[in-house]
């Protein structure tokens, strides 16, 4: 509809003069250009400012005080809460726990995401409908996927239960054990993570140029190699992109946890996000709540930089 | 020119579009109903409680009945969640049109609820009315109660007892509990049980869960938190040391380690996987909310039996606190609101009403009339082993040990006191487990106390 370019608005003054000038010269905003600036800006800078800016700083606000019996903050504390809750082994052991699932549930669901997707990438007579299978978690909820997890881990009456009794192999208390519960838990994530993850895959394995399989082929690589030194370096993009949505998705997951295991037993999976969970909306703890939440924002922040620091260099566009 | 007048005609449709956005946004921020409108020409009363099958049938039942009684006031019942949750709902929907006019808070947000200063207590009506409380069960009252002044009604109330599979110990030829056992009774039948059935039977379990925790304490007598469990002054420490407390945990490990009681781990897993093997006849005791017989007994072919719950042996029995919820009345709705709320309260707490509820849900009835009702006669006929939990609350005589802890931060009290059960059941330390979950307690009564000026 518009030929113009959308007029950027006009950069600070303390930027660097030079570039500043240029720029100033090339995107002179006409006197009326302000306000298409502020029209189409508007909106989302009030829902953003309301529904993020706003409780972002709340939290980095209360995260400094003690909350009194209505969750108002009454006694600044400074950073004790940050403190008390770094130097408690309760909170160390939930760092712990977090770091064990996160690692867990992004190394299994990226393995066996691509496992099945360059499994069904291959042309084989009834292909579409274990594509079909293999994407279905997507439509799962959280909720039925823990009811059916659940009956599986179920002590005594469980599917692992019944074939552990039928095959006499020792049984495992599934969801009361804090090793087996944690096992439990990341198995559940990554089944409910692999249909997205095995999707997107999948379409960046299509997108993979025949000729290069066909170059190297000619080349005399074998499959293997084919897949490490073409397939791999073709995907990166991709593989890069779910490695960051699934470990931010991991670090914030809570549907499962909340459903399975409550964050036991003995807070084996009382993880960093459950935690605050617990302390803000069971405990009223609001002020202890907030420190954990920019706790876990600044670690998947620090998390999220790395990966764009390290991963994204070995990331062939 | 012309794309001018493009971009001209552009903004006055975004502009539009948000000025219509605002409108809509403003309207429904401001167009909510008021919850103390009147209807009808009745006054309404939102009653806000967190029952869920039976129990919440049974309160619709009753704010309809309540309803068609008088026509000055409308009960309208909403259905808030669990218990944890509902807290934080009160206290942050208070003073807004939101906010319940009564509401059902749990047994361990009675401190927090009342130091809210969001609520009226009943005392106030209970004198005004000059209503006769000593009909009303005094230890679930006690429990609810501080410094004399009735905070909040009792209302559904349940006592931890003994659950046993009576047929189960009969096939096996095993005499069941005495009906007030002491912790060797119990170990005696469950080792018994696991004997006879070639270990195919397991003898006991006690669950993960602090309510129980909290429950062994006052049946001998321990003080949970300093000023006497909270109801002389505000706790400024907790006792979770003590030597009955550590020899109750070390029954509890040395019979797990033994394989004598079984660990179903704590949560409402654990619940159910519980109940569900005691039904299926795996399992042969366990302690567990008077709340639960009715699920244990209908459809059982079994015999189920209860007693009281055990106490350290060479001791008598302290008696033990209750659980459950109690009525609040808000003190943000007008005076003719709060009215409807305690006749509403004191609607539920007839002898009828009582009785219907304690026959349809498990729950203790609290008003001493009740027991000549025709609805708990009816069932004790069917189901004599229901008369114990009222039995074993009726014996107890309320004292600081055995109502209640009088102390906010329960919640996460009970968090502390679960994970060092679950570590000593795991075979670790008892007294530092202990020591422990009593240090990371005294830190938080610490932090709460001074967060709220006490």
């Amino acid at each position: 509809m518009q030929a113009e370019v959308t007029p950027a608005p006009k950069p600070k003054v303390d930027q660097s003069a030079a570039i500043s000038h240029k720029r100033a010269k090339g995107y002179n905003l006409h006197a009326g250009d302000k306000y298409y600036a502020f029209a189409f800006l508007g909106p989302s800078l009030l829902v953003l400012g309301t529904f993020v800016f706003y409780p972002m700083l709340r939290t980095l606000y209360l995260s400094l005080f003690l909350t009194n019996n209505v969750g108002r903050p009454t006694v600044f504390v400074g950073l004790k809460n940050y403190i008390g809750l770094l130097t408690s082994s309760a909170y160390q052991a939930s760092l712990q726990a977090t770091a064990i699932y996160v690692i867990g549930v992004v190394a299994l669901t990226l393995i066996l995401g691509l496992l099945l997707a360059q499994l069904a990438v291959k042309k084989l007579a009834g292909i579409q409908w274990f594509r079909t299978i293999f994407s279905a978690t997507m439509g799962v909820s959280v909720s039925v996927a823990a009811i059916f997890w659940l009956f599986i881990f179920s002590p005594s009456i469980g599917l692992f239960d019944q074939i552990g009794n039928l095959l006499h192999l020792p049984i495992v208390a599934w969801l009361t054990q804090p090793g087996p519960a944690m096992t439990a838990v990341i198995i559940s994530t990554v089944w409910m993570n692999l249909g997205f993850t095995f999707l997107i895959l999948f379409g960046a394995l299509q997108m993979v140029p025949q000729p290069l399989y066909e170059a190297s082929a000619i080349e005399g690589a074998s499959e293997s190699y084919q897949f490490f030194h073409v397939t791999i370096p073709m995907i990166s993009p991709t593989l890069f992109f779910t490695s960051t949505v699934t470990l931010i998705g991991a670090f914030k997951s809570f549907g499962l946890i909340d459903l399975m295991t409550a964050g036991g037993p003995n807070n084996a999976t009382n993880l960093m996000v459950y935690r605050v969970y617990q302390d803000a909306f069971l405990s009223g703890n609001y002020g202890i709540a907030s420190a954990e939440s920019v706790i876990l924002a600044v670690i998947i922040a620090l998390f999220t930089l790395l990966q764009f620091k390290f991963l994204e260099k070995r990331v062939t566009y | 020119m012309k794309k001018q007048t493009v971009s001209h005609k552009m903004f006055a449709i975004v502009a539009s579009v948000l000025v219509v956005l605002a409108a809509i946004l403003g309207w429904t921020a401001f167009s909510h109903p008021s919850a103390s409108a009147q209807s009808n020409g009745r006054i309404k009363v939102v009653f806000w409680h967190e029952m869920t099958g039976p129990a919440q049938q049974q309160l619709i039942k009753f704010s309809n009945e309540f309803n068609q009684s008088q026509k000055k006031y409308e009960v309208v019942p909403e259905f808030e969640g669990s218990y944890n949750e509902a807290v934080q709902k009160i206290i942050n929907t208070h003073g807004t049109d939101a906010s319940p006019a009564v509401f059902q808070s749990m047994d361990i947000s009675t401190s927090q609820m009342h130091h809210t200063g969001y609520t009226t207590p009943v005392q106030k009506f209970i004198d005004a009315d000059n209503y006769d409380v000593n009909k009303i069960s005094a230890g679930a009252r006690a429990f609810y109660s501080n410094q004399g002044t009735q905070l909040s009604m009792p209302f559904n109330t349940s006592q931890p007892v003994l659950f046993y599979n009576a047929t189960l110990l009969k096939k096996l030829g095993v005499t069941p509990p005495p009906v007030n056992p002491s912790y060797s009774d119990i170990t005696k039948v469950a080792k018994q049980v696991m004997e006879k059935s070639n270990k195919k039977v397991q003898g006991m379990s006690v669950e993960i869960y602090g309510w129980l925790f909290e429950q062994f304490m006052a049946n001998s007598g321990a003080s949970f938190a300093n000023n006497d469990d909270g109801h002389t002054s505000t706790p400024t420490a907790s006792n979770l040391t003590g030597p009955s407390t550590v020899n109750t945990m070390k029954w509890l490990q040395t019979n797990v380690k033994d394989g004598v009681f079984a660990n179903y781990g704590a949560g409402g897993n654990a619940l159910n996987n519980e109940i569900a093997s005691f039904l299926s006849g795996r399992l042969a005791m366990f302690l567990q909310s008077s709340a639960t017989t009715t699920q244990l007994t209908k459809g059982n072919k079994d015999q189920v039996g209860i007693t009281y719950y055990p106490h350290p042996d060479g001791q008598k029995s302290n008696g033990v606190a209750i659980g459950g919820a109690s009525l609040w009345i808000s003190n943000d709705k007008s005076a003719a609101v709060q009215r409807g709320s305690w006749d509403f309260i004191k609607f539920l707490m007839t002898a009828k009403s009582q009785a219907e509820w304690q026959a349809a849900t498990g729950y203790l009835a609290l008003n001493k009339d009740s027991q000549k009702q025709p609805a708990l006669l009816n069932m004790y006929k069917k189901l004599p082993e229901s008369r114990v939990p009222g039995e074993q609350l009726a014996a107890a005589k309320p004292n600081n040990t055995n109502s209640g802890i009088f102390m906010q931060g329960l919640i996460q009290a009970r968090n502390l006191t679960q994970t060092a059960m679950e570590q000593i059941y795991a075979g670790s330390n008892i007294q530092q487990a202990l020591q422990t979950a009593q240090s990371s307690l005294n830190g938080n009564i610490k932090n709460n106390n001074r967060a709220n000026g006490y």
